[in-house]
């Protein structure tokens, strides 16, 4: 019998800008969350660091997991820190991952965080465009908005889509937000309107590149968040009734520049010429097959299987290409998957695959290094049935749900991370 | 190994007889850490101090050098696969299959001309590029190679921009060119004319409006 991978406990911190709390005391109240839900947890148990932390710029601190190693009492115990980009979560759970599949440790910690509220939101798009080909696109005054806005743009005539298409997805994920008192959008602008977003809320703001508006994007964010990933054995001894299995895990990458993947020799032997294009994720639909083969999922049914999703909406475009990307519709059925609002909850009129009950990144917030491991965690919570205690209410609790799904996505698509999470 | 044709030399020394350094240096000084100023809550007992960083970076263009040298000079240079035959903007140094199996790539000179693959209208941008707001930022498919190019076009009402249109490469006037992307920028071919207005074009406009007020209101 193969060796199983669990996620046997976690919990976000807050997410805001600006947000007063230094890295290792954001850390350090995650893991005492996670002790009130996994009282047998204690730091003597990790075997293992994982640190997941994207940009030093923000902090002009190099090797910043080094402070909060430290601080958390591990001296001694191995510890590496994985930067993949928007992707920095998803990769550093893929590294943990390995880490206990491979059968050299049992218990692994995964530690992210962002303290993006250092700098003004201009320098903070700035430096986060620092991770596109500076030499060619950042020089040329792109930030990773205008990338995205390029791509959208291309797609939505592709598909014969509208703003309002995109405004929907702006509008689930700011709105399930309002029931989750860690999030930025609660903590924040919800404060001042009170009542759920409509799409002309969305259509209303400003311009941030066509046809993205303000609404459409994420949110800067400090925020930190820590993950238990263990051994199946660990997690029925200590988590019981308190843990997931991953039973899909994939990894993929595309090219740096959107613009160098209309012919990539790559793709076109896999699969067939013009693919991805500047409006595909390719890199999402290979990892998101590879995680449905491990998980036994056929590509067509996964919209059946799916219970539940936290996926990376970077921009309300991005959660709607992720869509097609992980095969929930197709070129010819998009419009009605999105107007039939098969994403939303259900009492939200919703459909089938709730994506982003947590508010997502446009709603809960987007510290790079701490998001991923936030998806993963809200997931999580609903596959153990904690999302009622952790949410102010039931509304955005998905009852029942056998299978969850994690995305974690950076640069313009350049690497992209699927999980298929089960109860066990 | 030393003799296989897919190897980069690297130079032994380099002296740079035409340098330049600080043409464009302006006001920028390299005094690294500055502690500029700090604040205090008592209430809270919260405290932040304002720290400025400012560092100056060389980057060295090695084995793309050519292209550098030729936005300097006007010129357009791209790379490509003597294997395969696949042409690269932004140049790379080897070819991207494979199967080509690293196979070391040859310059070409490009026609500055080149086809809209996508574009977006920016209403936002980084610090160094707000006041030029609202811009369009294109994705063009310059002469035939197998990738598109970002960058700014121009001479247009942003919302006049469309898929598919034929453009031009603009350079700075020489004085102005760096060596950089930001030598050169993209306009309309000539002879091209805008599709009249329509509803989409209104409503990028209408939101292009509140961003020209804004940039005119930057410091």
């Amino acid at each position: 019998m193969t060796r199983r991978v669990c996620i046997a406990g976690g919990a976000a911190t807050p997410f805001d800008y600006p947000m007063h709390i230094t890295p290792e005391a954001m850390i350090a109240n995650c893991v005492v969350e996670t002790q009130g839900d996994i009282p047998d947890f204690h730091l003597r148990d990790l075997q293992f660091m994982v640190y997941s932390h994207f940009s030093v710029h923000f902090g002009k601190q190099l090797t910043p997991e080094w402070i909060v190693h430290d601080h958390l009492g591990l001296v001694g115990l191995p510890h590496v820190r994985i930067e993949n980009g928007g992707n920095t979560g998803g990769s550093a759970l893929y590294g943990a991952f390995l880490a206990v599949k491979s059968g050299l440790f049992d218990v692994v910690g995964v530690a992210g965080w962002e303290t993006m509220d250092n700098v003004t939101q201009s320098q903070g798009s700035e430096f986060i465009a620092l991770a596109s080909d500076t030499r060619y696109e950042a020089l040329a005054g792109g930030i990773y908005p205008i990338y995205y806005a390029a791509m959208a743009y291309k797609f939505m005539k592709e598909h014969d889509l509208t703003e309002e298409d995109f405004a929907l997805a702006a509008l689930k994920n700011r709105n399930n937000a309002a029931n989750n008192a860690k999030t930025q959008w609660y903590r924040g602008e919800y404060k001042k309107y009170g009542r759920p977003l409509t799409v002309d809320d969305i259509m209303n703001s400003r311009l941030i590149s066509y046809p993205l508006k303000r609404y459409d994007c994420c949110l800067m964010s400090r925020g930190g968040a820590f993950t238990l990933v263990t051994s199946e054995e660990w997690a029925k001894k200590h988590a019981d009734g308190r843990y997931v299995v991953i039973d899909g895990a994939g990894l993929s990458s595309c090219t740096i520049r959107a613009g160098d993947r209309l012919h990539f020799p790559g793709w076109t032997k896999l699969y067939g010429e013009g693919y991805p294009d500047m409006t595909e994720f390719a890199a999402c639909r290979k990892s998101g097959e590879d995680a449905y083969d491990m998980a036994g999922i056929e590509y067509k049914r996964a919209v059946k299987e799916i219970d539940v999703a936290e996926i990376h909406d970077a921009f309300s475009s991005s959660e709607t290409q992720i869509y097609k990307a992980l095969h929930w519709c197709d070129k010819d059925n998009i419009k009605e998957f999105i107007r039939e609002k098969r994403t939303f909850l259900e009492s939200d009129g919703g459909g089938d695959l709730p994506a982003n009950p947590g508010g997502g990144l446009m709603g809960y917030g987007h510290p790079v290094g701490a998001t991923g491991l936030m998806s993963a965690i809200e997931t999580y919570y609903h596959l153990t049935d904690m999302t009622p205690k952790k949410h102010l209410s039931a509304r955005t609790y998905v009852p029942d749900a056998q299978t969850g799904l994690v995305n974690s996505h950076a640069g313009t698509g350049t690497s992209i991370s699927n999980f298929i999470l089960r109860r066990p | 190994m030393g003799d296989d044709k897919r190897m980069h030399r690297i130079p032994d020394e380099v002296k740079f007889s035409d340098s330049h350094k600080d043409d464009f240096r302006g006001d920028v000084k390299e005094i690294g850490f500055h502690f500029a100023g700090y604040d205090w809550d008592a209430d809270e007992e919260q405290f932040k101090v304002y720290l400025h960083y400012d560092q100056l970076y060389y980057w060295k263009l090695a084995e793309i050098s050519k292209m550098g040298k030729g936005f300097l000079d006007g010129e357009f240079w791209a790379t490509q696969c003597p294997n395969c035959g696949d042409k690269f903007f932004p140049p790379r140094v080897n070819c991207w299959d494979v199967e080509c199996n690293l196979a070391k790539s040859e310059w070409i000179k490009l026609k500055g001309e080149g086809i809209v693959h996508t574009f977006t209208i920016a209403g936002w941008s980084g610090k160094s590029s707000l006041k030029r707001l609202p811009f369009v930022l294109a994705y063009v498919v310059v002469d035939g190679c197998k990738t598109a190019i970002a960058n700014e076009l121009r001479g247009i009402d942003p919302w006049n921009a469309e898929f598919g249109m034929p453009v031009k490469v603009v350079w700075a006037p020489k004085e102005d060119r760096r060596g950089t992307v930001t030598d050169w920028w993209f306009e309309p071919d000539d002879g091209w004319e805008p599709s009249p207005m329509n509803p989409e074009k209104e409503r990028m406009k209408e939101l292009c409006a509140p961003v020209y007020d804004w940039v005119k209101s930057m410091k």
